[in-house]
């Protein structure tokens, strides 16, 4: 029974570090960006929810759209900016650092308006819990991972079938085609990244009911996002399902049976050893470039 | 270069290390404990570079080294049971991790330095998570409680000038190894990696072996810095020494100064420390913010750091001269 409730909580904690790293996942695939900032774009989607839940009251599932059409808008200009300047002048490893630059700024402006303190958002069905014959699930996961779900559904269904995420796909998969066949992937690039950082919003939003954030939590977020990618592949919403959910049992599995404390190492052990004996992903289609 | 500057540049060594030598005689014990720690982060700096600016290797994780040659080299004199006040104590701890962090590098070489680009920097950065959460939670290392390292300051010398020369010495050494390493054939070899591994090894030269030796090299440099940090920390837990901002920091000054040049990360060092210790010490609760602005800035404006920047300056007036 013990471990089905472990496999139960993993399950939704997968569904949410799936969300959380589909945006970067989105981002890599499409304009080769390891994005820094991802971390912290959740962090302020969280922080987004927060505020309207505070100062308008809110209910922070409801507060997804608003956060999200922000957070487009500033991935979006941010794009068009800084990454693209850096990408152009420099190289790709560039935009790596400078990325990882801007994440401390925003972080440390966060750290100024807030507060450096943890906070959390607790709407009225917080503390109360569904029962399935002996497993028990807080109401907030089985929310969160349920609207995980729902979001990561409409991306699916955005980039199959709407004219935007075809363009997505094929810049994806051959940028000068793409562009040779008329589409303007300069602001396709945009963007994808705006959609990515707007995912990021989405799941800070979701996330911000389930567990407490501080700025200081975007690195863990960004972390959790790459090995995600590495272990499901690249620029899917199923493969970041995939990579989500074995993430997430490995995070409750290890804190389970071997202890709290080394469920970061023990994600990292995997993160290297898939990197080294299965650099394609476990669906065999990504990293390719790895080695 | 002509015989002129380089006698110039000389001398201006020269001059900077009889600075060096006096100068805790004249300055307060505060601003010795600030030259003390730039002599260590650009030792640090330096020691990255040698892999990551010399074959393009960057590693995120050297905060691993760091923190295993501290705690190597407490857990070490800790079983010596050495005497505090006298600093050949140190020796053998300081040997002893040194040896820990090159057989640990040597093992995890091979598998890690196969990837490449942003996955072999993930990788390492996953190499010291793993590390730092061990040294934490492993209670006979003892990294969550903290240890106490034997004072090996000699009495009657203030501890700030002690590790000054210590960590003066070390940088020395460090910069005269990247001089040796960068004019010696497995220089040449770890830079046409850097251009172009695949050529490069198509072309003859031993990549696989080169890889590994920079990497170890680099590794133990850094586990040597931290072994000696360590000791001047007096008492450490893990928090102190397997500090994420070490090993960026690391990676920081090499970009600011000049990756794959032998002065940039020392240039790097002291610009960044200036601006963050000196002019902006009032300013705490803002340092990331400009920390993050000056790389971002950096990348943005000058990306091949302060040398690189000058140095092309230089090229494109020589070549004007030329026509």
């Amino acid at each position: 029974m013990l471990f089905l409730q472990t496999l139960v909580n993993g399950l939704a904690l997968g569904g949410l570090y799936a969300l959380a790293a589909v945006g970067f996942s989105l981002v890599f695939g499409v304009l080769g960006i390891v994005n820094l900032t991802h971390g912290i774009f959740l962090v302020a989607g969280s922080y987004g929810a927060l505020l309207l839940w505070e100062h308008l009251g809110i209910d922070p599932i409801l507060s997804i759209p608003p956060v999200a059409i922000v957070l487009f808008g500033v991935g979006y200009v941010y794009q068009r900016t800084i990454i693209h300047w850096a990408v152009s002048r420099a190289s790709l490893v560039a935009s790596l650092v400078v990325t990882f630059g801007v994440a401390m700024i925003i972080r440390n402006l966060l750290q100024l308006w807030f507060g450096p303190d943890i906070r959390t958002i607790t709407p009225s069905y917080s503390f109360s819990s569904v029962t399935f014959f002996d497993l028990r699930i807080d109401l907030v996961r089985l929310i969160a991972l349920g609207m995980s779900l729902v979001v990561l559904l409409l991306l699916t269904a955005l980039l199959r079938h709407t004219h935007f995420g075809r363009s997505i796909r094929a810049t994806a998969q051959q940028p000068l085609a793409a562009s040779l066949c008329g589409l303007d992937v300069e602001r396709l690039y945009a963007k994808t990244f705006g959609l990515g950082a707007a995912l990021a919003g989405a799941s800070g939003a979701i996330i911000g009911i389930v567990q407490p954030f501080s700025p200081a939590t975007e690195a863990g977020w960004t972390l959790n996002a790459f090995i995600v990618v590495v272990l499901g592949g690249i620029g899917s919403p199923a493969g970041a399902l995939l990579g989500g959910v074995l993430l997430g049992l490995i995070n409750t599995l290890t804190a389970q049976y071997i202890a709290p404390s080394m469920t970061n190492a023990a994600m990292f052990l995997v993160l290297v050893a898939m990197l080294l004996f299965r650099p394609h992903g476990l669906l065999g289609n990504a990293m390719g470039e790895s080695r | 270069m002509t015989a002129t500057p380089r006698k110039l540049f000389l001398a201006f060594i020269v001059v900077l290390l009889a600075i060096g030598a006096v100068l805790p005689g004249y300055v307060s014990p505060y601003h010795t404990r600030v030259v003390m720690g730039f002599f260590m982060f650009a030792g640090l700096a330096s020691a990255w570079n040698i892999l990551g600016g010399f074959s393009g290797y960057w590693s995120f994780g050297h905060a691993a080294f760091f923190g295993m040659g501290a705690f190597g080299a407490a857990k070490i004199s800790t079983a010596l049971g050495a005497a505090a006040g006298s600093p050949a104590a140190m020796i053998l701890p300081v040997a002893g991790a040194t040896l820990i962090v090159a057989v640990f590098a040597a093992l995890i070489a091979y598998p890690i330095l196969r990837l490449r680009g942003i996955f072999f920097a993930i990788a390492m950065l996953g190499v010291s998570q793993v590390v730092t959460e061990l040294v934490n939670n492993v209670s006979w290392i003892g990294g969550g409680v903290g240890v106490f390292m034997p004072s090996p300051v000699p009495a009657g010398t203030r501890p700030e000038v002690f590790y000054y020369y210590i960590f003066g010495a070390l940088l020395l050494l460090i910069i005269l190894v990247t001089y040796a390493i960068r004019r010696s054939k497995i220089g040449y070899g770890l830079l046409a990696i850097r251009e172009d591994e695949d050529t490069a090894k198509m072309l003859g030269v031993p990549t696989e072996h080169y890889k590994i030796a920079s990497f170890v090299l680099s590794g133990v440099l850094v586990g040597i810095l931290g072994a000696v940090y360590g000791y001047s920390l007096g008492y450490m837990s893990t928090g102190s020494v397997l500090r994420l901002d070490i090993g960026l920091n690391m990676i920081v000054f090499c970009i600011i100064g000049g990756i794959g040049t032998i002065w940039g990360p020392v240039l790097g060092t002291a610009i960044m420390l200036f601006i963050t210790q000196v002019l902006l010490s009032g300013f705490l609760d803002i340092h990331l913010m400009i920390t993050g602005g000056i790389v971002v800035l950096m990348i943005l404006l000058m990306p091949s750091g302060v040398l690189g920047f000058f140095n092309a300056k230089r090229w494109i007036r020589f070549r004007e001269r030329a026509r």
